[in-house]
């Protein structure tokens, strides 16, 4: 109704200002300042017996104000004013109408009294008035329940394909506005629906082909049905069209990929629609066959042209619009977009701001090596003219050109100091520095010239942050440079000038060039000498510190910089024990695990290779499988460390702790199974939570009656069970070797109490033996097999002996979606996803997921699970297994019946 | 309204404009009598329920009716009284072969009339479907309702029927009498 009613309110609107008044704007609504009750007074006028139809038009016009700035009405009064505006049906004056049908639609009161204009619109919507009829459609199927709407059903049809296209698409549109609460109604109309589809109107065609998509938004393949048919006839809007080529981009997203070389369906439409008249259109397909998944050059270079039309366009919509496609296409085919860049070089000097950033960052982005040196002098004009956000883009975008063309690493590096130095906000001053910082890192040529341009910087940096960042990099790699000497005035003037974080972090950096170089140390050790009297105490500390390591005591110069080479998180969990117990005496570090060779931070790396500017942030994420830690090393090692365990050779598996006790009991105890080849260990970690016993010779006797599988060989008791601590207890099963063995165990903790005295704080002499009945515990095969990566699924699959093969299908329930199940399942196996097919594409209703494993004995398992989805999220699985022995494959089909 | 009804309503010739209400139970022949009064052409050949209420108007003599149709169906007779205090009229339609729910008209009626709303206005009662064979006559009809004991106001009972038109008028110009004075 919006496009109909604009005329009616045009009189009302305030005059046209020009732009210099326009802070005072509001004051020049005739609206401004009304309240509420005068206005409601003045809808008195309704039931006047002789009704002036301007004055109600005026009074309507004021509630439908109140109401949109967010004015309250309250029950009574909506029914007031709504049965005022009721009265005025017996007016047959088109304006006052109007108003009328948009009061209704938005005073709507309780459902019992709104149901009184039915009849009302009924009426209208046989009238032969066209306004009327469309009008009273919409506002009608705004207030209808289902009951009565099957009563119009009839009229709506009609106005379907009415021949005025108002009243046409105004039943278009409320159809699909009834499709949400009616929808078996709205499906009857079908025929009707598509008939107005072939409406030579735009609007109605537009409209009608929406609905027609939203009648069948729940299922693919009539959309995909739909999509064809409408392809093929003749679709003359050309918004129908843009939504057309909408539903065929996601009818493409939806379907899998075909093999190689073979075209995708629907492609010869979209590039069909490249040549269409409207520009909408062309646009629209462009962006389509952009967005594609996995778009191939040949796919894109039509696409790529029509866009290079584009942006020497007189209009700066398409120019924008073409760029801003083209931005993104950069990012994952540079070189598709490289035709355009003649044109896009002219861009970058466009009045308008945006598309000349994103110009820029594209040309940025495809630039080749010859023209850098251009693009830059040209950036560099306009660099003061855009804001800090536009800005960091551009520096993103030119750190990933640096790390691409390592020899123009100078003239992007002086391009880098030059903009660090101007003026900016401390966002777009830390994308320079992290950019500097991680040019240094990538290119060892750039590191003298970049280290150079820091100092300059930090000379004058108002960022506390940033300048210690700079010093600590100044005092990890300024030693290793050829002239290390030069970067001390730098540091040293930041003790005398800068504040105590700052000053710190100074001291610390010139000690590390007083351990690092020989030569300078005693230079080194007069300037720190100086920092001594410092009024800060950190700064203080950490120059005596550094002093006394650097004269050789504190463990030497070699200690300035300690490597901590222990697991971090083991480091803080061991801190966090120790912080529980009593801390009388010393935290020994030597029993914190030591850490693996430190892994270059995948983030970094792929940082350089993203030329992505704007979505860096995906740089940072680490591949979601290596996410999944690994048990079994972090008990290796503890493990090896219990003399009657070494023995047993290699752990194969640890799983993952289980709770033998309810959470808030007196003891808590976590179980962790390990298995070796020939045994089981039970680990049980142990915490006494009662501060009036004392907890000695704790051991867990086990039970294997329905284990039988399995032999109790040994255990290894803990001599005190630590309060709030976690203790060691060990437990150890053989059976055969290599043989899966599974059962259910029961677990007794069996231990001496001793009462504490409360008066003397002291265990008592005489303890008494005592039991506690721990929650069983379940062998089960998935403790057996373990994940492995395995490069060719496919050749693997095929090298296993098809009559190990196994089958089943299973039923899953209920599940929020593909993706959960595949997860679901994946967890309870314990494999290992191979080929990426633990994503499920988005929208899908069905997917294979291959997994790889390994059970105990180094034996392998394949598993190929097909899953699928029902319109009720009622998930069902194939499962199909291939292993070294028919039994390993049964051992996995019963993990799956068992959970 | 178009231009011929402005110039007469200048000259005075189409009079005053009366607001008349139109209730009675469901399915009692109200939204029927309404299409009888129109002109022939612009009759509609068959009538459903009416949801909530119509507004039509119609020309007697001198007189301008604006008439209120409302729905008779127990939902809606709660709103009837939003539009009682601008009645210059009302017309109580009753179903004449439906003994059984005489008492139920009656006690939607005597409701209507104790409304403080409503002002003492003339009511005329149609009888309607008189054609009916069990039809009971308007003087059973006004006993059953206790019509003898309004004494406030001008009221008369017509019997009518609908489907034919016959009585319509008849009541009409009564009505329009009434409101003429």
């Amino acid at each position: 109704m919006a496009a109909t009613a604009q005329d009616s309110q045009a009189p009302l609107r305030g005059p046209e200002k020009k732009d210099e008044d326009r802070e005072d704007e509001t004051e020049f609504s005739p609206f401004y300042g009304i309240d509420k009750g005068a206005v409601l007074q003045e809808a008195r006028v309704f039931n006047d017996p002789q009704i002036d139809p301007r004055r109600c038009q005026q009074v309507i016009t004021k509630l439908l104000y109140l109401l949109n700035q967010g004015e309250v009405f309250t029950k009574k009064e909506a029914a007031e004013v709504f049965f005022g505006v009721t009265k005025l049906f017996q007016k047959q004056d088109i304006n006052l109408r109007r108003m009328m049908y948009l009061c209704i639609k938005d005073i709507c009161p309780g459902a019992d009294e709104v149901i009184i204009v039915t009849s009302s619109l009924m009426k209208d919507m046989n009238s032969k008035v066209d306004l009327f009829r469309s009008n009273s459609v919409r506002v009608l199927c705004k207030i209808i329940d289902g009951q009565l709407l099957a009563q119009i059903e009839r009229y709506l049809k009609q106005a379907i394909v009415d021949k005025s296209p108002v009243v046409a698409s105004a039943a278009l549109v409320s159809a699909s506005h009834l499709l949400g609460n009616n929808a078996e109604i709205v499906k009857r109309w079908i025929n009707e629906v598509q008939e107005a589809a072939q409406n030579k109107n735009n609007m109605v065609q537009f409209h009608a082909v929406a609905l027609l998509h939203a009648l069948r938004a729940s299922d693919r393949l009539a959309i995909s049905k739909l999509v064809t048919s409408l392809t093929k006839a003749s679709v003359k809007s050309p918004l129908a069209q843009c939504l057309l080529v909408r539903y065929v981009a996601q009818v493409i997203q939806d379907s899998q990929p075909g093999a190689n070389g073979e075209q995708r369906p629907f492609y010869d439409f979209l590039e069909s629609c490249l040549r269409h008249k409207a520009e909408v259109v062309i646009f629209e397909a462009a962006r389509a066959i952009c967005n594609l998944r996995d778009v191939t050059a040949r796919e894109l270079t039509p696409a790529i042209t029509v866009l290079q039309l584009f942006l020497s366009s007189s209009k700066p919509v398409l120019r924008f619009a073409a760029v801003r496609t083209l931005n993104k296409v950069a990012m994952t085919h540079p070189l598709a977009v490289t035709h355009c860049n003649i044109d896009m070089e002219t861009l970058i000097s466009d009045q308008n701001r945006s598309i000349a950033t994103l110009a820029i960052t594209t040309l940025l982005k495809t630039g080749n090596e010859s023209s850098v040196e251009k693009l830059l002098k040209q950036i560099g004009s306009f660099m003061s003219d855009i804001a800090d956000d536009f800005k960091i883009v551009v520096v993103e975008a030119i750190r990933s050109l640096c790390l691409k063309f390592p020899t123009k690493q100078r003239a992007l590096m002086n391009f880098l100091s030059g903009v660090l130095r101007e003026e900016g906000g401390f966002e777009y001053k830390k994308a320079i520095v992290q950019s500097i910082l991680v040019l240094i890192q990538e290119i060892p040529d750039a590191k003298e010239t970049g280290l150079g341009h820091l100092c300059e910087f930090i000379e004058d940096c108002e960022f506390t942050y940033l300048s210690t960042q700079v010093l600590h990099l100044l005092g990890q790699e300024g030693p290793k440079t050829k002239e290390p000497s030069k970067y001390i005035r730098y540091i040293y003037n930041r003790i005398i000038l800068e504040n105590a974080t700052v000053r710190a972090a100074a001291v610390s950096a010139l000690a590390n060039f007083g351990a690092a170089c020989e030569p300078l140390r005693p230079r080194i050790i007069v300037l720190l000498r100086r920092a001594l009297a410092d009024n800060d105490d950190e700064v203080r500390d950490r120059a005596t510190l550094h002093l006394q390591q650097l004269e050789g005591k504190a463990g030497g110069p070699d200690a300035v910089q300690p490597r901590l080479d222990v697991n971090i998180t083991a480091m803080e969990k061991a801190l966090s024990d120790y912080l529980a117990g009593p801390t009388d005496k010393p935290f020994d570090i030597s029993v914190v695990p030591k850490a693996p060779p430190p892994v270059r931070a995948s983030g970094s790396s792929a940082l350089g290779l993203a030329t992505s500017t704007a979505t860096n942030s995906s740089g940072g994420a680490a591949p979601t499988s290596a996410a999944r830690k690994d048990p079994t090393a972090e008990y290796a090692e503890l493990l090896r460390s219990i003399p009657q365990l070494a023995p047993l050779g290699e752990v194969f598996k640890s799983c993952e702790p289980v709770a033998l006790t309810e959470k808030d009991t007196e003891y808590s105890v976590f179980c962790v199974k390990h298995v070796y080849e020939g045994h089981v260990v039970f680990q049980f970690n142990c915490t006494n939570t009662i501060a009036e016993q004392v907890l000695e010779d704790v051991s867990v006797a086990m039970d294997l009656a329905e284990a039988s599988d399995f032999e109790e060989a040994f255990t290894v008791p803990l001599d005190q069970m630590p309060l709030n601590g976690v203790g060691q207890c060990f437990t150890v099963v053989t059976r055969q070797p290599g043989a899966i063995a599974t059962g259910k165990i029961v677990n007794i903790l069996k231990f001496k109490v001793k009462e504490i005295d409360p008066s003397t704080g002291e265990a008592e002499e005489e303890g008494y033996e005592d039991e506690y009945v721990l929650e069983d515990l379940e062998v089960s095969p998935a403790d057996y097999v373990k994940p492995t990566l395995l490069g060719n699924f496919r050749k693997a699959w095929e090298e296993l002996d098809p009559a190990t093969e196994k089958e089943d299908e299973y039923g899953l329930g209920t599940r929020e979606g593909l993706q959960e199940a595949v997860e679901a399942v994946i967890g309870i196996l314990g494999m290992q996803p191979c080929e990426g097919s633990e994503a499920v594409p988005p929208n899908a209703r069905s997917h294979t997921v291959l997994l790889a494993g390994i059970f105990v004995g180094y034996q392998q398992v394949l598993v190929r699970m097909s899953f699928g989805i029902d319109a009720t999220n009622n998930v069902a699985m194939k499962l199909v297994v291939r292993a070294e022995s028919i039994e390993l494959s049964e051992a996995i089909h019963s993990i799956i019946q068992d959970a | 309204m178009g231009f011929f009804d402005k110039l007469l309503s200048l000259l005075g010739l189409t009079g005053r404009k009366v607001n008349v209400l139109v209730v009675g139970l469901d399915n009692s022949g109200k939204t029927t009598i309404i299409e009888r009064l129109k002109p022939k052409p612009k009759q509609a050949a068959e009538v459903a329920p009416t949801v909530g209420f119509t507004v039509d108007e119609l020309q007697k003599g001198a007189l301008t009716f604006t008439v209120f149709d409302m729905s008779g169906a127990g939902r809606y007779r709660t709103l009837w009284e939003q539009y009682y205090r601008e009645a210059d009229a009302v017309i109580f339609v009753v179903d004449s072969a439906d003994k059984l729910r005489m008492v139920v008209a009656r006690d939607e009626m005597e409701h209507m009339l104790r409304h403080p709303n409503l002002r003492q206005v003339p009511v005329l009662y149609f009888a309607n479907k008189k054609d009916i064979p069990v039809a009971m006559p308007p003087v059973e009809i006004a006993q059953a309702l206790g019509l003898d004991d309004i004494k406030d106001r001008p009221w008369q009972i017509v019997p009518s029927n609908g489907l034919s038109g016959e009585g319509v008028d008849k009541g009409i110009d009564w009505l329009a009498e009434r409101l003429g004075k």
